[in-house]
């Protein structure tokens, strides 16, 4: 049984499928998108990475290998689709800072220093060395952020503690979002006497009000503000993904959350509905194109077997390192790992290499070669990748 | 899925209302897959916050790994309610059905006390809070409904849900016409309370044994072949997952596959060309909030896309914000704080939209977010009741 017919199913709810769901629906085609669950962008720092291999992006995709996925966006394509990025965001009071033509710096929160394109403007004021002078401000009882860790490394910090009452990000944001507490706020942070040129913040300066919160603590500071991206809960990741499907949703894309594609029904060379297993019954739907959106391993879309790696969606056929051997390095941080570059292999047109069907079209992580660890190719890669295919799908259906 | 599948992201907490505003409650990974670990032997559970979960399945939505936080969390609740004595609220509430047909057979009386100032103290003893307004009796409820006449093929066994008969059969009767205006001949099974309030407040064999009553009746409806269509979606999802889950009913399967959200069923007839409504313009600008339990039921949004349908009428759909009532949750004195707390912030997100009036598919966050808002609150059955022209009977 199926209810609803739409032009195209988008499946997966990261940067890649969001954006892909957001641009069809602008042209006015009818898109829904349908996710397993919440993406793993849910957890990222926000920032986005276009290729950080080198300190122009531009420059680090022209000397990516021939194969490299990335090879397939025209520059003209990336470049609209980070412009029209950096436009919604804005529109949503959650403006990106920084430009394709130079990679930035933003500081970890183990005081390490993370290359990226462009970042949430609560990070713009983030240190490009380790001499600038700055002062932490941490929450007493946080878990998961230890300024110990940025004072080792930092050589002109210190840290202030404040009690908010709660000990979590989430908890701590949700605070900020409440004038009266951020009040109370300011006046403990006036009264710590701060010397240090910037101040900064684990990324807790609320949820949907972080833009209006760091401008009330610059302006009263009357100095830079920025925020150090936590593990998760990130809100910086957060933030970006609520305001990536509120822009979709008001487009006109229609979102069915928990709906893990379990199903796939075809005719001919085309497929015809994805399915799910709902309450009850099993519930599908039904489109003319399907943009497959679903990640790399951890994201869900890919699985590996002992001895092979599966598509979890269509079975699509996957590129991965022949010899299993090949598969992992000794060193398990190493971001050379050859199980990197599993994923679909794509045609120009971004369609599956090898497989029987005419009317999918893939983006994001799970495109083969894409290494995104080791070429710092992330939500920037997603974004052009997720517009391309968007774009393709578009006139294939024309 | 098992709680062994958990890989600890913490997608979950970010989706979890209460973790927000109740600094008691540790969050749905901690309560959930993290504290199931220790929960395997016999000792007795101590865990008081696993009460302090209020079932909104916000997480089993986001978990990216097919985990089901919320429950099991429900199956400790079940366990705490088992292994402790109730406090007066969550006896009450687990028998909110019988409390409510009583307070139906006496409506003028009940609510005159419920809303006098004596009333509300004695509530408030009981652990009950009084921040809204409790909702008003109706004498003549739908279950004593005279029987519908027959008139086209197709079947329908409404499950009205205990929110419509005890407080407003006027949305049930409404209903009843609406299909059979379509030519559909509607029954009123013999039904008692879903079961879901006594769940909530940890009572599974109460739950249990109005599961068992409602599935002998549905069954045979089933059998002779009609549909269920059921509105409330908190009761659909209930009758959907935890009949056949946690309440472990034979014949729930049945059940399961046989029974239709209103909306979902009507968008069903529409692609089946059964029906083709024609929608007259409605001039209105309207919040609709999701809720949560409609979410749950991976169904979409059916009501949204009927009112899509409407000329004239502006719907701007919110689907982050949990209205913090969750039933019976708010109602309880330890939940009130948080409860307040979660629906100011969906009633100011209703806000934002700047549209005039409330639509939701649950009476229970109609009842939150009005009450908290005074703003008007719809069940999205009225508003196309609205456009196709149908009025009760005065």
């Amino acid at each position: 049984m199926s209810v609803i017919e739409y032009d195209v199913i988008v499946i997966g709810a990261g940067a890649a499928g969001l954006t892909a769901a957001a641009w069809l629906a602008e042209q006015k085609l009818r898109v829904a998108l349908v996710t397993a669950g919440e993406p793993t962008a849910c957890l990222s720092t926000g920032c986005i990475d276009v290729c950080s291999r080198s300190d122009q992006p531009l420059h680090g995709i022209a000397g990516l290998p021939d194969e490299h996925p990335f090879h397939r966006v025209s520059p003209e394509t990336l470049k609209q689709a980070l412009e029209d990025f950096r436009r919604m965001m804005a529109d949503m009071d959650m403006p990106y800072e920084g430009t394709l033509e130079e990679n930035r710096l933003v500081l970890s929160a183990i005081g390490t220093f993370k290359t990226t394109c462009l970042v949430p403007a609560t990070m713009h004021a983030s240190p490009q060395s380790d001499e600038e002078k700055i002062h932490l401000i941490t929450f007493t009882g946080l878990k998961d952020f230890y300024p110990g860790y940025l004072l080792s490394r930092l050589r002109n910090a210190s840290f202030s503690s404040y009690d908010a009452g709660v000990s979590t990000t989430m908890g701590i944001a949700a605070h900020f979002e409440d004038r009266a507490f951020l009040e109370t706020f300011l006046l403990w942070l006036e009264r710590q006497n701060i010397r240090e040129d910037k101040i900064a913040f684990p990324a807790v300066l609320g949820l949907e009000s972080s833009s209006f919160v760091l401008n009330q603590i610059e302006s009263r500071l009357e100095r830079p503000v920025f925020e150090i991206p936590t593990l998760p809960p990130s809100m910086p990741g957060r933030r970006l993904f609520n305001v990536m499907k509120d822009h979709l949703r008001r487009r006109g894309g229609v979102i069915y959350w928990n709906w893990p594609v379990v199903g796939v029904e075809k005719s001919g060379r085309q497929i015809e509905a994805v399915t799910t297993e709902a309450q009850g019954r099993p519930n599908s739907l039904n489109a003319r194109a399907f943009i497959l959106a679903t990640g790399s391993f951890v994201g869900g879309g890919l699985y590996a077997n002992r001895d092979r790696i599966v598509e979890k969606v269509f079975n699509l056929p996957v590129f991965a390192p022949e010899n299993r051997d090949d598969w992992f390095e000794q060193d398990y941080f190493s971001m050379n790992h050859g199980i990197g570059q599993a994923g679909i292999p794509v045609d120009e047109a971004f369609c599956p290499q090898g497989s029987p069907w005419n009317n999918i079209f893939v983006c994001g992580s799970i495109l083969a070669r894409t290494e995104t660890l080791k070429n710092g190719c992330g939500h920037g890669f997603a974004i052009a990748t997720g517009r391309a295919a968007a774009r393709s799908c578009l006139e294939r259906l024309k | 899925m098992t709680f062994e599948h958990c890989i600890r992201c913490t997608i979950c907490v970010e989706n979890c209302p209460v973790f927000r505003v109740q600094p008691e409650f540790p969050g749905p990974k901690q309560a959930g897959p993290d504290a199931q670990r220790f929960r395997i032997g016999r000792e007795k559970s101590i865990d008081d916050w696993v009460l302090l979960c209020s079932q909104c399945k916000r997480c089993e939505m986001a978990c990216p790994c097919g985990v089901e936080p919320a429950q099991i969390i429900l199956r400790v609740q079940q366990r705490y309610g088992m292994e402790h004595p109730h406090s007066p609220a969550h006896l009450l509430f687990a028998n909110n059905y019988y409390l409510s047909a009583l307070g139906s057979m006496t409506a003028p009386l009940a609510n005159r006390i419920a809303a006098t100032k004596i009333g509300k103290k004695i509530l408030g003893q009981m652990g009950i809070a009084t921040y809204i307004p409790f909702p008003k009796f109706s004498f003549k409820t739908l279950s004593g409904e005279k029987k519908t006449r027959s008139r086209g093929n197709r079947k329908v066994a409404f499950f009205y849900g205990c929110f419509i008969n005890f407080y407003r059969p006027d949305i049930g009767r409404k209903i009843i016409r609406m299909l059979q205006s379509f030519q559909i001949n509607v029954v009123l099974p013999p039904q008692v309370c879903c079961g879901l309030p006594a769940l909530g407040n940890g009572n599974l064999a109460l739950a249990r044994t109005f599961a068992q009553k409602n599935v002998a009746s549905l069954s045979n409806y089933i059998d002779a072949g009609y549909d269920i269509v059921y509105t409330c979606t908190s009761c659909g999802l209930c009758l959907l997952q935890d009949y056949q889950g946690i309440l472990e009913i034979p014949e729930a399967k049945k059940i399961a596959e046989n029974s239709y959200d209103l909306h979902e069923y009507l968008l069903k007839l529409i692609a089946e060309r059964e029906i083709s409504p024609v929608f007259r313009e409605v001039n209105r600008s309207l919040a609709y909030h999701i809720p949560c339990h409609l979410r749950a039921l991976k169904i979409g949004y059916p009501a949204a896309d009927l009112m899509k349908r409407i000329p004239g009428l502006d719907v701007a759909i919110l689907d982050d914000a949990c209205c913090g009532l969750s039933g019976s949750y708010g109602f309880k004195k330890t939940n009130e704080a948080a409860a307040c707390e979660l629906g100011a912030r969906a009633v100011s997100l209703i806000r934002k939209t700047g549209a005039e009036a409330i639509v939701a598919d649950c009476g229970s966050c109609r009842m939150q977010l009005s009450g908290l808002s005074t703003m008007d609150a719809f069940d999205p059955a009225e508003i196309l009741c609205e456009s196709l022209g149908i009025r009760n009977k005065k």
